[in-house]
């Protein structure tokens, strides 16, 4: 169980930071300090920062940002990066044209 | 951590957010919201389609589906400081074939019947509204107060103000007990043992309602549907409005973003043999969906999908949802059963239940929505 | 819908995913691999370099031989390859779906491998999305597969194992290096690949990080500092480049979602996110199986072994071998494979400062701390060693396992015995003749032939040399030195290339006899 005010409380307000115009997720165009803020925010998962900025959500589907989103998460909120879990992996592992993804032998109208 | 408040809210979503946030407006701050899993939004709020729509919806959901397109969604991201991407534009509902547009009709002329400005429009019509569709399509119904917005900044935005005014969200906490204390609905009971209590509980769970319910001798009757939506790369801006179609094969919007969201099935969902924990995607449905999409937006055969996710709606049995007290239970509501198109509604419910707990008059009246409505049907 | 189905999918043709279809095949199954690539062999292919190891773990080859190798005998077994197919989903029941030319095929195994590899780690720093800050691996892939120059001047960030071969190929390329940067305090990679790139005049900066890319619309220069113990910056320590391209070689992460998505169990480790696997390669769900980077990244010489162990283990799955077979195969293997991972750089001395060689010589600090040995700390190596008339010296000063030298010599001057990581010996009683076999063979180019006083007041050095052009015998330069600075004049008196060489030409060079245990490079005199 995580108390959002308690864990807010515990990290303090969000400070600038000299690096925070800094892009990190490139394909959605999402800064270091969207992202920090984001988590003081109360936005402390993976799940949430996406959700609330898109981070990862782009054509890389994570594979550039992902550890950089979680280390600043991890920074952020005082953990290890190993604590806080990565985004889920959803298909398609690469992105696809629907002409072919339709092309899968189902049927027609 | 402090274990009581006025208020708990279980359940984590857009109802349980929005309400906590509209508790919290009125002056209630001691609210503590309980969510299962690490993230708020977890369930069906951050997947839905994002329709802000009334039409289509049954007598028993109009008035405050209306209520929330007419006085809350419009200033709504101004209200909580996010933009929740709010798009009125118009919802079409496509139609290839007469029986389409008979059906159609249908459903446009009961929603007229409830003050609904819905028509059924013809070919010609659809293409000046979105000329991006197919020449195949014959007409469609067209209701131009319909709309959509981002269904998961919408929660995270709810979600982010309550907090800021106060509200407590415990997030890793699942709920499994009620449980009454003189009579009244007191303690909530938590997975690691844990007891919190309060004045009242508001139970917004989904499906996992039903479970919590059961424990203080309620039951709600529904099912599970496992819904899927895919998602495109960013593309040029096309339009704004929502589109269904008659056969319901797709819906969808393209987002602020300029990505696609559209929400499609296999026609095997019916079957689906999965525990309400996974939210694995079918290996067949994404295809399918592609199939119908181009069928009536041939424009987007090169559009990349770069993810497809999939959610549980809580199927209520009659297709509305329970939003009530609970006689036998006093200081239990139940907000449940919201049936797949509960994102829409979400402002709306979120302060009707904020009024039930102070005691107020709801904005609509929603006694039809009660727990006790059920009969058996033979 | 009916499904085709496969008794073992494997996802990833590179060397793991090879060898694991091989090994399969090799038991009577019939294995069918998929690559998303037009080329099989994963990362094999653009290793140009000759690989550590011994014979069993084909040391000496060059990677790219070793994937020529790998494919001939998947196709002896009769392994389907698939190229250009795109693994896009792996669902429940073993499904797969796979885009192949313009349309989505469903395949189903009875039993599924991953092996989808590792992608190149970022790093952030002011201006890291300019155009021309590119990944090593993605230069390396330039280079060697398509035949672009990466750049013209470049900063390598990185002194792994990865950055240091892609910037000795940089150089090779025509590319200059103008600085091999590290915030860790000491060289990652291999000591003798770093000599090898220290040599070439590349200078070191360990405890620097990249302060800012600069340049509008690309990279036009690089300013880097020095990196206190906060972690932060020391004010002044900046120093400036003029570059075209940044490459980053800061690591790999396991493309592991293929496995995530089908609820296979994982775990967060410093490596990156893995599947939690047996020793075998078994995931926790039945049938799914893991190889090579994506259950935790490791050279190619273990991911082939990885694979060759997974596929056994599938095989003995899929009723194709005994379990009293497998084991037996299996402690073959892991024995290889446990012969690999010794030595300092074994996976559990990962970031560890180990001071003192097996042998209990003190290790060269100014290798770790500039990338070259220096020239009071190089006498003291069994490999280092002076007698009249030509003979090798070994400036090999790490407990690597790797042993080719000691076969090479069939005079039987270099000994390192039954232990793969000792330090090679110079045999003082075996003579040497100079055939050159010793310094072709050292795949971290460590061996030189030297003849301390070949004529009154001078000698020679035989180097190892993978430059193009090749330079003549009678062509005038100047000798480097370990450090890649000027030593003393010199002349090529020798030039040999050798099939049995593969590419390693070895250059022998006239230098006044005091010179002879100094210069290590040549550089012909520019017009």
């Amino acid at each position: 169980m995580l108390d959002v005010q308690e864990k807010l409380k515990e990290i303090g307000p969000y400070v600038p930071g000299a690096d925070d115009d800094m892009l990190i997720c490139r394909c959605e165009e999402v800064t270091k300090g969207e992202i920090r803020q984001a988590v003081h925010a109360g936005m402390f998962t993976i799940e949430e920062i996406r959700r609330y900025l898109r981070t990862g959500m782009g054509l890389c589907q994570g594979q550039t940002c992902g550890k950089l989103v979680k280390g600043i998460v991890a920074k952020e909120l005082g953990v290890r990066p190993n604590e806080v879990e990565p985004a889920v992996s959803r298909a398609p592992m690469r992105p696809i044209e629907m002409r072919i993804l339709a092309e899968d032998g189902g049927e027609r109208e | 951590m402090k274990m009581t408040a006025d208020v708990i809210i279980i359940g984590g979503g857009i109802n349980g957010c929005a309400t906590a946030y509209y508790l919290a407006k009125k002056g209630v701050h001691d609210v503590i919201v309980l969510e299962a899993s690490d993230s708020i939004g977890h369930g069906g709020s951050s997947r839905n389609g994002g329709g802000v729509r009334q039409s289509g919806r049954d007598v028993r959901e109009l008035p405050y589906a209306m209520y929330a397109v007419q006085n809350m969604w419009p200033h709504l991201s101004e209200e909580l400081g996010v933009d929740v991407e709010y798009y009125q534009r118009g919802n079409l509902r496509l139609g290839k074939t007469e029986a389409h547009l008979q059906k159609l009709e249908k459903l446009a002329s009961g929603a007229r019947a409830l003050g609904l400005d819905m028509n059924v429009v013809d070919g010609k019509t659809v293409k000046e509204i979105c000329p991006h569709l197919s020449e195949d399509i014959i007409g469609a119904s067209w209701c131009p107060t319909d709309g959509h917005a981002n269904p998961m900044l919408t929660t995270l935005a709810y979600y982010k103000r309550a907090v800021e005014l106060g509200v407590r969200f415990i997030t890793g906490a699942p709920v499994t007990a009620i449980q009454k204390v003189r009579g009244k609905a007191r303690k909530v009971q938590v997975k690691s043992g844990e007891v919190f209590e309060a004045e009242t509980i508001i139970l917004a769970a989904g499906y996992e309602s039903r479970y919590i319910a059961r424990t203080v001798g309620i039951d709600v009757p529904m099912t599970t549907f496992f819904e899927e939506c895919l998602v495109t790369e960013m593309q040029p801006h096309m339009f704004d409005i929502m589109l269904g179609t008659a056969d319901a094969d797709f819906y969808g919007h393209q987002s602020k973003h300029g990505s696609f969201v559209f929400g499609s099935d296999s026609g095997l969902e019916e079957a689906t043999d999965m525990s309400l924990g996974e939210l694995k995607t079918n290996s067949l449905t994404a295809s399918a969906g592609c199939r119908a999409i181009m069928g009536y937006i041939p424009k987007l055969a090169d559009a990349k999908v770069v993810r497809t996710w999939g959610g549980w709606i809580d199927m209520c049995f009659d297709g509305v949802p329970v939003i009530d007290t609970v006689d036998e239970v006093p200081g239990l509501i139940l907000a449940c059963g919201f049936t797949g198109h509960g994102f829409g509604t979400a402002p709306a419910v979120g302060l009707m239940l904020a009024q039930m707990v102070v005691g107020e008059k709801t904005v609509v009246d929603i006694s039809a929505l009660s727990y006790d409505r059920f009969r058996s049907l033979k | 819908m009916k499904i085709e189905r496969y008794d073992l999918i494997v996802i990833g043709a590179g060397p793991a995913g090879l060898s694991a279809a091989i090994e399969a095949a090799k038991q009577g199954m019939k294995p069918i691999v998929f690559d998303e690539n037009a080329k099989p062999g994963g990362q094999l292919f653009k290793q140009i370099h000759k690989f550590f190891g011994s014979k069993e773990h084909k040391a000496k080859i060059r990677g790219f031989r070793i994937g020529e190798e790998l494919l001939q005998e998947a196709e002896q077994y009769g392994v389907k390859v698939v190229l250009n197919a795109t693994v896009i989903g792996l669902y429940p029941e073993k499904e797969i779906t796979v885009k192949i030319g313009e349309e989505v095929k469903h395949y189903k195994g009875d039993s599924i491998l991953v092996a989808t590899g590792a992608s190149e780690n970022m790093v952030t720093f002011k201006g890291w999305t300019l155009p021309g800050v590119i990944g090593a691996g993605a230069a390396q892939t330039m280079m060697n597969l398509h035949h672009i120059k990466a750049g013209d001047r470049v900063l390598m960030l990185g002194s792994g194992n990865v950055g240091l071969v892609v910037s000795f190929q940089l150089m090779q390329a025509g590319c200059e290096v103008v600085a091999l940067v590290d915030a860790a305090p000491r060289v990652g990679g291999y000591g003798v690949h770093a000599a090898k790139v220290a040599r070439l005049g590349v200078p070191f900066y360990l405890s620097h990080t990249i302060v800012e890319a600069e340049g509008e619309d690309h990279v036009t220069g690089v300013t880097i500092g020095e990196v206190g113990p906060d972690w932060n910056i020391i004010p002044g320590s900046e120093k400036h480049f003029d570059v075209d391209t940044i490459c980053l070689a800061v690591g790999l992460s396991p493309m592991s979602q293929l496995l995530k998505q089908a609820g296979v169990e994982m775990k967060d480790t410093p490596g990156g996110y893995v599947p939690v696997c047996d020793d075998f390669g078994a995931t926790s769900v039945p049938g799914i199986f893991a190889a090579g980077d994506v259950s935790g990244i490791e050279e190619a010489s273990s991911a082939m072994i990885e694979g060759r162990l997974a596929g056994a283990r599938i095989a003995e799955y899929m009723g194709y071998m005994t379990e009293e077979k497998r084991l037996l195969r299996a402690e073959e293997l892991e024995a290889a494979l446990s012969s690999l991972r010794q030595g300092m750089f074994a996976p559990e001395n990962r970031g560890k400062l180990v001071e003192k060689t097996e042998e209990g010589i003190p290790v060269s600090m100014n290798l770790l701390q500039k990338g070259y040995i220096a020239e009071d700390e190089i006498e003291r190596y069994p490999g280092v060693t002076h007698t009249v008339g030509v003979h090798p010296v070994m400036e090999c000063t790490q407990n690597i396992p790797c042993n080719p030298c000691q076969d090479a010599c069939s005079k039987g001057c270099i000994s390192i015995g039954e232990n793969i990581t000792s330090l090679p010996v110079v045999v003082a009683e075996a003579k040497c003749v100079g055939c050159g076999m010793c310094v072709a063979s050292c795949s971290g180019q460590a061996i030189f032939l030297v003849d301390e006083e070949s004529e009154p007041g001078y000698g020679t050095v035989t180097l190892p040399y993978e430059f193009l052009p090749l330079p003549k015998e009678g062509d005038k330069g100047v000798a480097l030195g370990r450090d890649g600075q000027p030593v003393c004049e010199a002349e090529v008196v020798g030039v040999r290339s050798a099939k049995a060489f593969d590419h390693t030409n070895l250059l022998t060079i006239k230098v006044p006899s005091d010179m002879t245990m100094k210069a290590r490079f040549f550089k012909r005199e520019t017009a």
